[in-house]
């Protein structure tokens, strides 16, 4: 996937070049950064000044092979940031508008069925559109879009909108579809947690300028960008299934991935589900002893591996199975005299671990 | 004398609807092309459009009689092949359908001005050519406004007066229509014909106004 965009926007030039290899790539940075700009100019919907935009083997656009399809023929699939159904028509009818391109497009094959039971949008279909909730709408603007069978597919922001609850995230439904699905993503985010949460590379846009392009959890924890992101916004993201719950208890047993076990509040789902974790850098304690009488309920030994000091904090990269991040302030690495190779202990409380 | 009104009755709501009619996909067009597209000269077609709208529909049919009279290019190539539009039907037809286009236009391009055009980004997106966007999404979100449109580009052809009196004349039982004939019966002391016309055309209005606060009242559903 090639990515060479130059577009003049109100306040500043939007420039990128970047070559893209993995399937689920995230655009990220602060509102206002060209974001969005650059995903209409990926589908067509906002014209570039110059650039090259080549995804799957076809040229979209190419301003020196004079180039320009028109967004009827990209086979792009794009979930705007509003969802934007058709109001005159029910959910199913929605989700049918772009089946008569599918053939043409020829991304991968995706029934109806399959897209029905994967985003659980089944018992909506005879709906009208005024009749469903900002989180179902956003379901159905993705379902409407990969039955279109996209070879690409474009996610504005499907969780920043603000009539979403908690309970109504997305996220773990477009999983479903990076995991079930051979479709290749971009999708742009503000939010830290959702980038780790799904994607496989990142490339970070500040005033139309890329600032920063890689592996997300290393641009997240080098310096220049982890000194930017706020409090909430630094966080573990660790893929696991449930091993056991105890409703009495309140808490769940997790098993992580990479074979480590913790506890995190109770969660209904059956033991074996898959699901993804996520822990604030700033809600782990490091302790250089093992730390007795406390009520936290997990307490993991681990190695200093890395220690990222910048102005007013540091970061420390914790190899404990995965690798753990946690957020000090300096006088605490220097009290505690961390460096890399030393051995701690992190402590977490349950409440601090959280399902994405 | 009763058998004459609902002559002249019949007479101007056929040739209203007829009116109606022709300039509906013109003006529906029109309005897209204005809510939708720019082009150089955009103002130009714009002033042209609204032109019998600001101008005395006197004025209008004294332009029409020019465009149509056998001497003019138009009027005369018609005429060579068999087609007088001056002081017949075809006349009352023309003054009222360039009278209301204007009222049908800005009706129209406010309904198309008020579709989200994102959602038109979107059916493209989702492969839809230009007319399926128009017809499966522009339109029926726009129906509402280009039907309302429609009753008062409708009631504006039945009340039109001036620029039919021009260009028609006021021909009893030829180009008679609904206003004129107001005119004529209370010129001539005929008030109990007058009155009959009267009444027929305030029933027309209620029911013109009932059905349009009726359509800006439902949902959008079709």
């Amino acid at each position: 996937m090639l990515l060479k965009c130059r577009m003049s926007l109100s306040e500043f030039i939007l420039d990128v070049d970047v070559a893209l290899k993995s399937r689920v790539a995230a655009i990220f940075g602060p509102s206002g950064a060209g974001k969005t700009s650059l995903l209409e100019g990926i589908a067509g919907l906002r014209n570039l000044d110059s650039g090259e935009i080549v995804i799957d083997g076809r040229t979209l656009f190419s301003s020196a092979r004079k180039i320009n399809l028109p967004p009827r023929e990209r086979a792009i699939g794009y979930v705007p940031q509003e969802a934007a159904l058709f109001p005159h028509l029910s959910v199913r009818d929605n989700i049918l508008f772009g089946a008569n391109a599918a053939a043409r497009n020829g991304g991968a094959d995706i029934s109806v069925e399959q897209v029905v039971a994967l985003l659980e949008i089944g018992p909506l279909l005879e709906r009208a559109i005024e009749r469903i909730s900002g989180g179902e709408a956003q379901r159905v603007a993705l379902a409407r879009a990969l039955l279109s069978r996209p070879r690409l597919l474009l996610l504005d922001e499907p969780l920043a909108s603000l009539d979403i609850g908690l309970k109504e995230r997305i996220l773990p439904y477009l999983r479903r579809v990076r995991d079930e699905l051979a479709i290749p993503m971009i999708y742009v985010t503000h939010d830290p947690v959702e980038v780790l949460s799904l994607a496989d590379w990142v490339i970070m846009l500040d005033r139309g300028r890329l600032v920063a392009n890689g592996r997300p959890r290393e641009v997240f924890t080098s310096g220049a960008v982890a000194a930017q992101l706020d409090r909430d916004q630094l966080e573990n993201v660790f893929d696991g299934v449930v091993v056991e719950s105890s409703i009495e208890e309140g808490r769940s047993r997790i098993r992580l991935n990479a074979g480590l076990d913790l506890f995190i509040p109770y969660s209904p789902q059956p033991p074996g589900s898959a699901v993804q974790i996520g822990i604030r850098a700033d809600d782990i304690l490091i302790a250089i002893r093992p730390p007795e009488g406390i009520s936290a309920g997990n307490v993991i030994e681990g190695t200093i591996g890395h220690i990222e000091s910048l102005m007013g904090q540091a970061i420390l990269r914790v190899q404990a199975g995965p690798d753990f991040f946690a957020r000090l302030t300096p006088p605490a690495v220097s009290r505690l005299g961390l460096k890399p190779g030393a051995h701690v202990f992190l402590i977490i409380k349950t409440r601090s671990c959280v399902i994405l | 004398m009763s058998e004459s009104i609902w002559q002249i009755t019949f007479f101007s709501l056929l040739v209203a609807l007829a009116s109606t009619i022709i300039i509906l996909p013109f003006a529906t067009f029109m309005a897209w092309l204005l809510a939708r597209k720019t082009w150089p000269g955009k103002t130009i077609v714009e002033t042209v459009v609204m032109l019998p709208l600001v101008i005395p529909p006197v004025a209008t049919g004294l332009i029409l009689l020019k465009i149509f009279g056998r001497r003019s290019p138009l009027g005369g190539w018609l005429y060579d092949r068999g087609v007088e539009i001056l002081f017949n039907w075809k006349g009352v037809l023309v003054a009222m359908a360039v009278m209301s286009f204007p009222l049908l236009v800005r009706s129209a391009r406010t309904a198309f001005a008020e579709v989200n055009p994102r959602l038109e980004q979107i059916a493209a997106t989702l492969g839809a050519a230009a007319p399926r966007i128009f017809f499966a999404v522009t339109l029926p979100l726009a129906w509402r406004g280009i039907v309302a449109g429609c009753l008062l580009a409708y009631s504006r052809a039945l009340g039109e007066f001036g620029a039919t009196i021009m260009v028609a004349g006021n021909i009893p039982g030829r180009t008679q229509t609904l206003s004129l004939a107001i005119f004529s019966f209370v010129q001539l002391g005929r008030d109990e014909e007058a009155f009959a016309l009267l009444g027929i055309t305030l029933m027309l209005a209620f029911a013109a106004v009932a059905l349009s606060e009726r359509l800006a009242r439902t949902k959008i559903k079709i």
